[in-house]
């Protein structure tokens, strides 16, 4: 079977949805990182520790795969656990597909105090960070900076079950924790911006630890939402163009409260996993770009058959999103994912994703 | 002292578990040590049904992960005062599990969570933590003669290991019942995977469990 | 020129007429099971899923020839023995459990398979109704006469017995040669003659083992008695995949008949110029990147060496399809086999 031709480059199908336009095709993204280096030989740790190998892995699996580039980054730039004193290592062995917490910074309410602004040049991962942008800038992509949002930068701190206690009985040492996750945030993407320029930046964020499967719409109220809106804030003073949120997993409760009134420029790109429905995302979410949201365990464990007719599905309804659709996994691609699921979803964007 | 009944005390016990009030439960099981109420029946009657409570609010989405955290605190609290002082003879466990987060994953909410409602549903627990070694979850199977193995597993790369660990398990002994759960998991998948059962959270796994354990009987 | 469908490509490749590109052939196995998530015993145990994995790869990775069944121990259980299939970390294919031949008595013993219920042919018989049903080339594989008999009583015992007691030697080689005739005209009966593309893979002929001069006295006459019965049978083209380091014995092979044209597929031992210079005249030539290449190399380097061989291959008379020169390894980096692909994209065109 022939895969039809593509009558846009990627970077002019970004440009189309960013102004409202249809492009020539749906985009196909795949926040992906230990799946690239195992695509090309490498290890899963490679994707982290290795900036230049990430890259080239990244950009070779992008061609093979026909992925446009959203978003491309290697890993998180900032790291609450890391950035703030504590210690992460390297996944190793075969079940293992992310960075490791090996030591907290803050393990007791007298820790919170202690917290000094990390410098933001210069700790955890950002110097790594730092060098995969500078491949992206000088090869005329994206520069993305890559965060987690402030709530759950704030509860990788302490520990997302010490953070959950301490949102019921200790509110301050919360709000201590996401004011100086904030922060810290803000410094790192200046650096970026400062380097960069801000029509280069283009800010990504996710937002694990906020699902409904951990938090009430009401602690999401209380705590998340108002440092989402003071991040934007900040981006907004900062002069940042274009913007992107991995909305993590099941968060049907939170997005009314983020419909009331969306803080983010629009349009920006929202992901969504597969427990969000792609049509009531579009519903509430009409002037942004929806992404989503296949589910990363079928890619892993399900038939190309089951990935391909998912991706259909996603496509007829993504098509119809008044904001703009690029089809892509729920969440991170599966390291592990046969190769052949993978290509049920490039195979599926070039059979029903083409705009008439 | 205001006189207070059994029924009432437990009743408070109950009451102070689902307002995860730690210090509360803490003082009323030491209560109902001095006025001479059975401690299994403190904790029977008065902290598990107080988690079942717990449970019921999660299953109607008032509670979220939070408070069932301190709900099991407080749980906990209650259980320290009491257990030392539970008969041997009079503790009838309802199973004996074997849990833990598998090899490759540190995510250990969800399996804290699980461990309360089978603490709560009195079953004898050996819990293995997170980032178990598969071999360790034999050994334990080994060493404890458990009746229900449970897994869990938050990843997509770590979810490869389940099925090596239930080949295992069942290689080791054959009618274990092997229960997994985790946020990439599915009935599907755990089909797949060679498991007797999937729990699609704390709440329900204890159910699960003993459907299972009586089927197998 | 249009752009052709695969169907399209190999059809012309085969009838000598012009093609749009140069065609991909695959060999390629365990690596399609590990690309669509099966474990790579499937290839070999599992017809529907061997071809399902095969079809799905194929089609990912622009392999124009369809999914084909086979493996080179192939023998051993047909004649009465026990092979195991793939299953740990570093198994690739079946192999060898136990040889139905572990010494001279047990020569007698053995009969002729039932080319219908014997060993791995069942397997392979379901296979080819699917690549009928598909439309793709029903191409049966087995070894050669002499790696059958190698593989029927272990490769040292007949080398031993080719010097010390040649007549054994012999009737190994008639029982090996009489058996591919069979199962050549099973496939026949079912399929008819101008359907059916025997393969035969010849890896024990290689002269890292046999010398030019136990070739040609030895295999050689079974070889042509062998194809030209099958030619008889009205096939009209067998596929040889002369493996390994053969270079001594090229001007042999070329002796030996393989229809119009013939198939030849080489390992990266010899150089594409040469194959054509001595085969080209009568064979499309197929080959012929080095699959320990395709696993190490950078694709930078898998990149260049494509396109130098592509460029070799075009020059050939009777045509030429693009190939790894023996069975691509389950852990090759899939961006590797996407860089066959993406040579064959740049280089592989007959436009200008």
């Amino acid at each position: 079977m022939h895969l039809r031709q593509d009558r846009l480059t990627a970077s002019e199908r970004m440009d189309a949805l960013f102004t409202y336009q249809k492009p020539d095709r749906v985009p196909l993204g795949a926040m992906s990182t230990g799946f690239n280096t195992r695509n090309a030989g490498h290890t899963v740790a490679d994707a982290y520790e290795d900036p230049e190998k990430s890259y080239s892995d990244m950009q070779w699996t992008t061609e093979q795969y026909g992925w446009d580039p959203i978003p491309q980054y290697a890993g998180h730039t900032v790291l609450g656990a890391w950035d703030f004193g504590g210690d992460v290592r390297m996944p190793k062995g075969e079940f293992e597909g992310a960075l490791v917490v090996t030591e907290k910074p803050v393990n007791s309410e007298d820790d919170v105090a202690k917290l000094e602004l990390p410098d933001p040049a210069t700790v955890g991962r950002i110097p790594l960070a730092m060098r995969f942008s500078k491949l992206q800038f000088e090869n005329n992509l994206p520069v993305y900076f890559f965060s987690r949002s402030p709530f759950t930068m704030a509860a990788n701190i302490c520990g997302i079950d010490l953070f959950l206690r301490w949102t019921m009985k200790k509110p301050k040492l919360c709000e201590a924790l996401l004011d100086i996750s904030l922060k810290h945030i803000i410094n790192a993407l200046t650096l970026w911006l400062e380097t960069f320029g801000t029509d280069r930046v283009f800010v990504w964020m996710s937002s694990p630890s906020e699902s409904n499967q951990l938090i009430s719409p009401r602690t999401f109220k209380k705590f998340a939402l108002p440092y989402h809106e003071a991040y934007h804030q900040r981006l907004r003073e900062l002069g940042v163009q274009r913007f992107g949120q991995h909305i993590c997993g099941e968060q049907n409760l939170n997005l009314p409260l983020f419909a009331e009134s969306p803080p983010w420029p629009h349009p920006s790109v929202l992901s969504f996993g597969h427990e969000v429905d792609l049509e009531a995302a579009a519903d509430f979410f009409p002037k942004d770009i929806i992404f989503g949201n296949i589910e990363p365990a079928v890619i892993q464990t399900g038939t190309p058959e089951q990935v391909y007719e998912l991706c259909r599905v996603a496509i007829e309804k993504g098509k119809k999103a008044p904001g703009g659709f690029i089809l892509g996994p729920g969440c991170g691609m599966p390291v592990n994912a046969p190769s052949a699921n993978v290509y049920a979803m490039t195979k599926a964007v070039h059979d029903f994703g083409f705009y008439e | 002292m205001k006189e207070v009944t059994k029924a009432e005390l437990l009743k408070e016990i109950h009451d102070s578990v689902v307002e995860f009030d730690e210090e509360k439960t803490t003082e009323l099981c030491e209560k109902a040590l001095e006025i001479g109420i059975p401690p299994y029946d403190a904790i029977m009657d008065g902290l598990a049904l107080g988690m079942d409570a717990v449970g019921s609010l999660y299953e109607q989405k008032e509670y979220f992960v939070p408070e069932l955290l301190l709900c099991s605190d407080a749980m906990y609290a209650g259980l320290d005062i009491l257990r030392p002082h539970v008969k041997v003879d009079e503790h009838q466990t309802a199973g004996k599990i074997v849990m833990g987060v598998v090899e490759g994953d540190i995510h250990d909410i969800g399996k804290s969570l699980v461990k309360t409602m089978f603490e709560a549903a009195g079953w004898d627990i050996c819990d293995l933590g997170k980032d178990v070694k598969l071999g360790k979850f034999v050994e334990a199977l080994k060493d404890t003669g458990a009746d229900v193995v449970a897994i869990s597993a938050l990843m997509t790369t770590s979810m490869m290991a389940m099925p090596k660990v239930i080949g295992m398990l069942k290689a080791e002994k054959p009618d274990v019942i092997v229960l997994v759960g985790g946020a990439p998991l599915t009935e599907d998948i755990a089909q797949q995977y060679g498991a007797d059962g999937y729990a699609k959270d704390a709440i329900s796994a204890v159910q699960v469990a003993k459907n299972l354990l009586k089927k197998a009987a | 020129m249009q752009k052709m469908t695969s169907n399209e490509r190999i059809e012309a490749v085969l009838k000598g007429k012009p093609v749009d590109r140069v065609p991909h052939f695959p060999f390629i196995l365990g690596f399609c099971a590990k690309n669509v998530g099966f474990p790579i015993s499937t290839i070999y145990s599992d017809a529907e899923k061997s071809f399902d994995a095969q079809k799905k790869t194929f089609e990912q990775y622009g392999i124009d020839w369809g999914p084909m069944y086979g493996y080179a121990s192939y023998g051993t259980w047909e004649f009465g023995g026990e092979v195991e299939m793939p299953t740990g970390e570093y198994q690739q294919a079946p192999a060898h459990k136990m040889f139905p031949v572990k010494s001279e008595a047990d020569i007698e013993k053995l009969t002729m398979p039932d080319v219908r219920t014997a060993g791995c042919l069942p397997i392979a018989m379901e296979f080819s109704k699917l690549q009928e049903k598909n439309g793709t080339p029903i191409s049966v594989i087995m070894g050669g006469n002499f790696t059958i008999a190698g593989n029927i009583c272990a490769a040292e015992k007949v080398c031993r017995w080719m010097l010390k007691k040649p007549d054994v030697a012999h009737r190994i080689l008639r029982l090996a040669t009489d058996h591919i005739v069979d199962i050549v005209s099973h496939w026949v009966d079912v399929f008819g003659p101008e359907k059916v593309i025997p393969q035969f893979w010849e890896p024990l002929t290689s002269n890292l083992i046999i010398s030019p001069r136990q070739f040609k006295q030895f295999i050689m006459p079974y070889l042509v008695e062998s194809s030209e019965k099958i030619l008889a049978m009205g096939v009209r083209h067998i596929l040889y995949h002369i493996c390994g380091d053969q270079n001594a014995n090229l001007d042999d092979w070329a002796k030996v008949p393989m229809g119009e044209p013939g198939l030849c597929s080489f390992g990266e031992e010899i150089d594409i110029d040469k194959a054509i210079e001595v085969l080209g005249e009568k064979a499309v030539i197929i080959g012929n990147i080095d699959p320990a290449i395709l696993l190490t190399a950078k694709p930078e380097q898998v990149y260049d060496r494509c396109r130098e061989v592509i460029a070799k291959g075009k020059k050939s008379p009777r045509g030429f399809m693009f190939s790894s020169g023996c069975e691509v390894s389950p852990e090759t980096p899939g961006y590797h086999v996407y860089m066959l692909k993406k040579a064959l994209n740049d280089f592989g065109s007959y436009n200008g």
